[in-house]
């Protein structure tokens, strides 16, 4: 059976630490920002922590999430794109193709979740940043558009390892650089469509949400948090 | 081999009376021309030029956007990729390609058989005469068939000034 | 003489050609000017493109998450100019609306150069500009189509569609009056005109397959305008961007379209009949009518703006009173207030009353409108990308860099550029067309 690969995110153990970020810059060769740029908004975080401050101070509530691609089943970026630089595979990954862009920005108008991020400049990184890119990941040149794609390289490895070994694909094998670093292990990553693997279980919890389901994109990320 | 004759008229009226004897001594309509540089409008019946430029219109839309429409569902079919869970190929999703094509190819075959039915595409006559129309003038130019002299005459007795 | 003022068509046929041919001879100092500057702007806006081209999209103002601003705004607002043509050429010619006859040529121009202008934007605004042909469906060695399900590809082929059919329709009633200009004194102007008149000889066939084909037309390219600002708006519409996606978005449009375009034409007309020394054809009461359909516009316009927000606001849903509430009460506001006053308040206070209604004020009055409907198209694109659903990606406000106001101020030159050239080459009144023959019954 294809596999459908899926994320949890266990908001009651996520600290707000933000390695996730820093794992997926270092994994996937994003770009490095500088204060200027983001000041008027062109940060490049495919895994972001949102902050939401609630109430006065002393009294105030912080809540946090990690928003990442969310990989819609129906993802409104996908039929908006004129060139088909983003279609949905058949493993139920919204593919980002990048010698496919030609910058339209009409996907990332109709993300409802911001998570789409573009490339305003050729990237730079300070030296010696440079030596340490990723050779599994492409680095995107000015003039594309680009986003969390669940670590697709890691996804393939693990793959490729298992068809060269022989073993079948265990849950827990193919890991995404956010998903490794997270020091609280509040993150989980695996197939939907194999019932016993932790994500599935997971996302049949009761504490199981997914954002903005009531606009009929069908998130793959379920996010964990008490109940009320 | 064949006679031209062209009258000089200032009325409408004086070219629709003279259209109308000129038809009695066996000149047909595909042998008179009316040149002017203004559209002349006369009543029906003196001289129709019938048309099929309404049908040639939605034919040729017809074609061209059912052609782009299989076009679109050959081309979504051959690179078949889920986007947004939308069907491989669904009239509604690319409907608005489809009308857009329909009036390309009527504006297309609009113009395509203005220029046939005009003549401007069509092998002219290299023999016939084009008048220099005087302003306010309008010109009629004959082919004579069978009595030359009776057919000037026509033409002079309905007030034009007759060429050569 | 007062009949002449109000009845331009029955001046002697003589001097009409005479007034209407002048133009296309000679060239004066003022003219070599007004044509220079423009250059001027344009050659600047075409620099600060490759600045774009070479350095990237980073030059604009543009930031996640308002990826779309001032270049689809511009788009929006030219591709809606360009409906000045149609309606009038096309609506007044279905309803055989004779004062339309001297301005008929001049609002195809229009229409034609907002059209290639416009449509230089869906490039333009590009990441990666230099493969826009990869929009266009080949055969190609990848083995790869568009994606036609997508609203750009919608675009692209009205936006083809609607060129084509412009150019067309303004070529057509075109080609009698270059006949008669085949004899000019200037020769690589007979040359230009001879080529251009494809043989017209001015028979009864010639002129009976041009009528019908004009009728035909007409009406054709009502239907591809009206569709051309529907798939524009929905560009907008289908996206699930709060405030965005609204139905009414496709009707808007449309009528914020015609509404720019005869606001567009009025400026161009007075600009006319001022430069061109046209003051008897173009007569106080062609603007009376001009003024009367831009003030219906305006009421219309404000219909459908009332329309769209007040459903927004009775509904009462999150997202979208979030976009409601920049939009008229928070960042937006002073824009969006402004753009009320001179779409709507303006107009109905210079058009509406009758004293005061006049060629000067129509003019004010059109270039209020133009400035507000560009500030529609920018309330309409920039405040619902500002503020996104996730409130934690909203963003710091868009501000347009010098690239993006270079390239908007080099297209405003382009069409001053373009159609002070059309006017030099071809007469701006169609002679045939304005001058019905002496002799007929129905006029």
């Amino acid at each position: 059976m294809a596999h459908r690969w899926g994320m949890a995110i266990d908001l009651d153990r996520c600290t707000g630490c933000e390695a996730c970020v820093a794992a997926c810059h270092a994994e996937n060769n994003i770009p490095i920002g500088n204060p200027e740029q983001a000041a008027i908004g062109r940060t490049n975080h495919w895994i972001r922590v949102d902050r939401y401050y609630e109430g006065e101070f002393p009294d105030v509530k912080l809540k946090y999430m990690p928003v990442l691609c969310q990989q819609c089943d129906e993802a409104p970026c996908e039929p908006v794109c004129p060139t088909l630089a983003t279609y949905h595979n058949p493993e139920g990954l919204n593919v980002q193709v990048y010698n496919r862009c030609v910058g339209t920005f009409y996907c990332a108008n109709n993300c409802p979740y911001t998570v789409r991020y573009f490339n305003w400049f050729d990237p730079v990184w300070p030296e010696p940043m440079q030596l340490q890119h990723n050779p599994d990941v492409a680095v995107r040149m000015a003039g594309v558009m680009e986003k969390c794609t669940f670590c697709i390289q890691r996804i393939k490895r693990g793959k490729d390892e298992s068809a060269a070994d022989g073993q079948p694909l265990a849950d827990g094998d193919i890991q995404p650089a956010c998903v490794q670093s997270c020091p609280a292990e509040a993150m989980v990553f695996g197939d939907l469509n194999d019932p016993e693997s932790k994500v599935s279980r997971l996302a049949e919890s009761s504490r199981a949400k997914r954002l903005l389901e009531e606009l009929g994109t069908k998130p793959k990320v379920f996010y964990l948090e008490r109940g009320r | 081999m064949a006679t031209w004759l062209i009258g000089e008229f200032r009325e409408k009226d004086a070219v629709a009376s003279a259209i109308q004897s000129l038809r009695a001594t066996g000149v047909g309509d595909k042998d008179m021309d009316v040149f002017s540089e203004e559209p002349v409008e006369f009543h029906k019946g003196v001289l129709d030029r019938p048309s099929n430029m309404a049908l040639a219109s939605v034919i040729g839309a017809i074609i061209f956007g059912g052609g782009a429409t299989l076009l679109m569902r050959a081309a979504q079919y051959n690179y078949a990729v889920v986007t947004g869970g939308m069907p491989t190929f669904s009239f509604w999703g690319t409907g608005v390609i489809t009308y857009e094509t329909t009036m390309m190819g009527a504006v297309f075959s609009t113009f395509g058989y203005f220029l046939w039915e005009s003549g401007i595409i069509r092998k002219r006559d290299k023999t016939a005469p084009v008048p220099a129309v005087p302003p306010e003038s309008i010109c009629l130019r004959i082919r004579c068939a069978g009595d030359a002299q009776k057919q000037k005459t026509i033409l002079q007795n309905a007030g034009a000034k007759v060429l050569p | 003489m007062s009949t002449n003022a109000e009845h331009p068509e029955l001046l002697p046929y003589g001097k009409i050609r005479e007034d209407l041919f002048r133009p296309l001879s000679g060239l004066s100092q003022k003219y070599a000017a007004a044509i220079f500057i423009p250059l001027l702007v344009i050659l600047f806006g075409a620099y600060a493109w490759t600045v774009q081209l070479r350095v990237g999209m980073g030059v604009t103002g543009l930031q996640r998450p308002v990826f779309w601003g001032f270049y689809i705004v511009d788009f929006v607002f030219w591709i809606g100019i360009s409906h000045a043509g149609t309606l009038i050429s096309a609506i007044l010619r279905l309803t055989d609306a004779g004062w339309r006859k001297p301005i008929t040529r001049a609002a195809e121009a229009i229409t034609l150069f907002a059209l290639m202008i416009g449509g230089m934007f869906p490039i333009i605004h590009l990441g990666r500009a230099w493969r826009f042909y990869w929009l266009i469906p080949y055969p190609n060695m990848r083995l790869l189509w568009p994606n036609f399900r997508s609203p750009l590809l919608w675009d692209l082929t009205a936006i083809l569609t609607y060129v084509t059919g412009s150019a067309i329709y303004l070529y057509l009633p075109l080609i009698p009056d270059m006949a008669q200009l085949a004899e000019h004194s200037v020769p690589w102007r007979r040359k230009l005109y001879r080529a251009l008149s494809i043989g017209w000889t001015g028979s009864d066939t010639e002129w009976h397959a041009l009528e019908r084909a004009m009728k035909l037309m007409a009406g054709i390219i009502l239907a591809v305008a009206i569709s051309v600002h529907t798939v524009v708006a929905w560009d907008f519409a289908m996206a699930i961007a709060p405030m965005w996606h609204s139905t009414i978005f496709g009707p808007y449009f449309v009528v914020g379209a015609i509404f720019s375009g005869l606001a567009g034409l009025m400026i161009v007309m007075a600009a006319i009949r001022k430069f061109m020394g046209l003051e008897q054809y173009l007569t106080r009461h062609h603007f009376d009518n001009l003024a009367k359909l831009l003030l219906l516009m305006s009421i219309l316009w404000l219909y459908f703006t009332l329309a769209e927000h007040l459903t927004v606001w009775y509904g009462n849903d999150p997202g979208e009173m979030a976009v409601f509430g920049a939009r008229t009460r928070a960042r937006f506001s002073f824009l969006f207030w402004l753009m009320f006053a001179v779409n709507f308040v303006i107009p109905f206070i210079l058009l509406g009353i009758r004293k005061l209604r006049s060629i000067t004020t129509g003019v004010i009055a059109s270039f209020g409108i133009l400035l507000g409907m560009f500030l529609e198209r920018y309330i309409i694109v920039v405040p619902t990308l500002s503020v996104t659903r996730l409130p934690a990606a909203t963003s710091a406000f868009y501000t347009p860099s010098w690239v993006e106001l270079a390239i908007t101020a080099a297209t405003f030159a382009a069409m001053i550029f373009l159609y002070l050239i059309f006017s030099k080459l071809f007469p701006i009144i169609a002679v045939w067309e304005f001058k019905p023959h002496p002799h007929e019954d129905e006029a």
